[in-house]
């Protein structure tokens, strides 16, 4: 009796710390956003685990960065990003002028534990001009660092900060990226691509394209405002066929909505929806159409699909930190504030290696070309769904 | 609209989305008669998903991918078996329990074996194959319903054969089912209620595992997070709303099929996208509705009213 009593006590135990562990995880898409459902979706730690990091310590007089990931590196999306970001920095500047050091946390459930306290370590040693972190789970843990080392000095990419609720720290710096920019490129891009014979399988008849987002959300519908607006810049008939998944989980369902996008005469679509996205990518796969890919280089990552996908969305987290800190050596950085960096910037860009090349033909790449100079130049102005 | 319902597409949407709810609905049913609530369908799944596509990379086959899972998903069956008849703990809870293990277990195993974290995009799994039946294939629209369906979508409507003469023709079916109404009855005659449970929740967990399988070798052809995304919890509903019994289950999967099939389709027009979400529990409450209607009326019937 008494062995069952503990027996079931351990049980419940154990089942109300993993629903509280999970419970944390399941707040993914609606904090997040979920611009960036797909991130964990993406990562592998094949390589570059060993390449970076723990670079030996500058001689004192340098600036010096702390990259915390909850994470680890090789996950070919925002934290790889991030490392070559600061890398090509420290080799520019010289280790002298420049170093950090990369902190891999781990980003499973059973990691979080120690996020927090590694932050707090590493505010507690006073080594770090500016300690570096990203993503919505590091909102917390940031907000009370902030308010018990006030002198220590943070960046903070891809999730909005909640400066106000905080009493407004003025040692943050805030990054966010402009996701209606990009996909008014990847718009125009399938705009220009429905109603082109020349590439294979595409029927100019049809003037459809295709979107399934995740959740009906503030930032999916910026992705999805600069998308109708890139498309209707091109071609003001063009029709976008909207799919909502409803979470971004079920990749079956998803596949199941694109699969009907495809048969009504949709020729491309994108997918922001994370897991759920990819079943655009095999119904595009099954149909013999197209799809583009988001957050990151989705074509290198499923070689499958690769001739599906003609380049990808991506935020580069990489270049908006270079930015930042070549903006904190100067002084001029401005802590206290968010920024939302778009393509002028460099926060923003589209996959275009060989693989892009080779898959859209030059025409439409040189008008998009054309279109990312104009979006820089402000003579385009993308609309956003977001407040800013 | 209607162009696109009357597609042989549309039909194979149906049956695509019934397949795995079917499987699961009828490893409840076979779990429900012995007298057990088999909550932890949706973490075989998700845990049958991620070995499909594991077992199936490992031996380079499909029949044995199929075979490895069937015998994981029996396991974890075993498993629950253990831990609600030997050491007595809440069906419901244990249940619960596997299911969040499956959550975090998929993407750490995942990781172990691929280094991916979010989709098995790195291993090259076996799918099942479509099976195109030949004579039927030509038959014009029923032909391209008929044939070309996935291989456990055909799997899945047999075994709802087998299922029904297992439950009612068979000795050892009819034991499950003595146990279910009565253990005490049972054993008064010298039946072993717990080797039935045990074998009942086995049968449960390969039957779930099949499920599992489709979703990550068939329907999709990669294992991705979280996959299962309630199915086993539908199938629960399904296979109660049949009255646990597989044919029952069948038609009440094979309506929530079509209603998320619709769902899928009615995204296509101009209807706003919050109240086709509701379609396929709509049907489930309407569903629910006109099941305990039939069972009021059936009670009175039987009160002579």
């Amino acid at each position: 009796m008494n062995m069952k009593k503990v027996l079931a006590m351990l049980l419940t135990a154990s089942m109300a710390f993993s629903m509280v562990a999970c419970g944390g995880n399941e707040t993914t898409p609606s904090e997040e956003g979920n611009a960036d459902a797909s991130e964990p979706a993406t990562e592998e730690s094949t390589e570059g685990n060993s390449e970076e990091g723990e670079a030996p310590a500058a001689s004192g007089e340098g600036y010096k960065a702390a990259l915390l990931l909850n994470g680890t590196l090789g996950d070919k999306s925002f934290y790889d990003s991030a490392n070559e970001g600061l890398t090509r920095l420290r080799d520019e500047l010289g280790a002298d002028t420049f170093d950090f050091k990369v902190e891999q946390m781990g980003g499973t459930t059973a990691d979080e534990a120690k996020w927090e306290p590694t932050l707090l370590d590493y505010c507690d040693s006073g080594e770090y001009d500016v300690i570096i972190m990203g993503t919505w789970q590091m909102a917390e843990p940031l907000a009370h660092a902030a308010e018990e080392y006030p002198d220590q000095k943070f960046i903070f990419f891809d999730e909005q900060f909640d400066f106000e609720g905080n009493g407004n720290p003025q040692n943050i710096y805030n990054i966010l990226y402009k996701q209606n920019e990009v996909s008014y490129l990847i718009g125009a891009a399938a705009a220009m691509m429905t109603t082109d014979e020349t590439i294979e399988g595409i029927d100019p008849a049809t003037k459809k394209i295709g979107f399934l987002g995740g959740m009906d959300n503030a930032v999916i519908n910026d992705f999805l405002k600069g998308y109708e607006q890139g498309a209707h810049d091109v071609d003001p008939e063009i029709e976008v066929v909207i799919g909502w998944v409803g979470d971004f989980v079920d990749s079956t369902k998803g596949k199941d909505i694109a699969l009907g996008q495809y048969q009504s005469g949709v020729d491309v679509g994108y997918n922001v929806a994370g897991n759920a996205g990819l079943g655009q990518i095999e119904a595009a796969g099954d149909s013999g159409l197209y799809a583009f890919g988001v957050d990151s280089d989705q074509a290198a990552l499923l070689p499958d699909y690769a001739d599906r996908i003609p380049t990808s969305a991506l935020k580069n987290v990489g270049n908006s930190l270079y930015r930042a800190i070549n903006l904190d050596l100067e002084g001029n950085l401005g802590y206290g504030t968010v920024e939302t960096l778009g393509f002028a910037e460099g926060g923003v860009e589209i996959v275009k290696d060989a693989h892009y090349e080779e898959m859209l033909p030059e025409n439409i790449r040189t008008a998009l070309d054309e279109m990312e100079q104009k979006i820089i130049s402000g003579e385009i102005v993308v609309e956003t769904a977001i407040e800013r | 609209m209607l162009q696109n319902l009357l597609s042989p597409e549309f039909f194979n949407a149906i049956l695509r989305a019934t397949t795995p709810i079917l499987f699961a609905a009828l490893a409840s049913s076979v779990a429900s008669k012995s007298g057990i609530t088999n909550m932890a369908l949706e973490g075989i799944m998700l845990f049958s998903a991620l070995f499909g596509v594991i077992f199936s990379a490992m031996t380079g086959s499909f029949p044995l991918g199929l075979l490895l899972t069937m015998v994981a998903g029996g396991v974890i069956g075993l498993m629950l078996a253990f831990f609600v008849l030997n050491l007595k703990t809440d069906e419901i809870l244990a249940a619960i329990a596997i299911n969040l293990m499956a959550t975090g277990g998929t993407v750490l195993l995942m990781l172990a074996v691929s280094g991916d974290r979010g989709s098995s995009t790195s291993i090259s799994n076996v799918s099942a194959p479509k099976i195109v039946i030949p004579l039927i294939d030509q038959i014009p629209f029923l032909g391209k319903i008929l044939s070309g369906q996935n291989l456990m979508t055909y799997l899945s409507i047999l075994a709802v054969v087998v299922m029904h003469l297992f439950l009612y023709k068979t000795p050892l079916g009819l034991k499950i089912r003595a146990v279910g109404e009565n253990k005490n009855a049972a054993e008064s005659v010298g039946i072993s209620a717990r080797k039935i449970q045990y074998i009942a929740l086995i049968l449960s967990g390969v039957l779930a595992s099949m499920g599992g399988f489709f979703l990550s070798g068939g329907y999709m052809n990669m294992f991705t997070k979280d996959m299962s995304a309630g199915k086993g919890y539908i199938a629960l509903a399904a296979s109660a709303m049949g009255g646990d019994t597989p044919v029952g289950g069948f038609l009440v999967s094979l309506l929530f099929g079509a209603a998320q099939a619709l769902a899928n389709m009615m995204q296509l027009t101009d209807i706003p996208h919050e109240l086709i979400q509701m379609v396929p529990y709509l049907t489930t409450l309407v569903g629910l509705g006109i099941y305990s209607y039939m069972g009021v009326r059936k009670r009175q019937k039987l009160a002579g009213k």
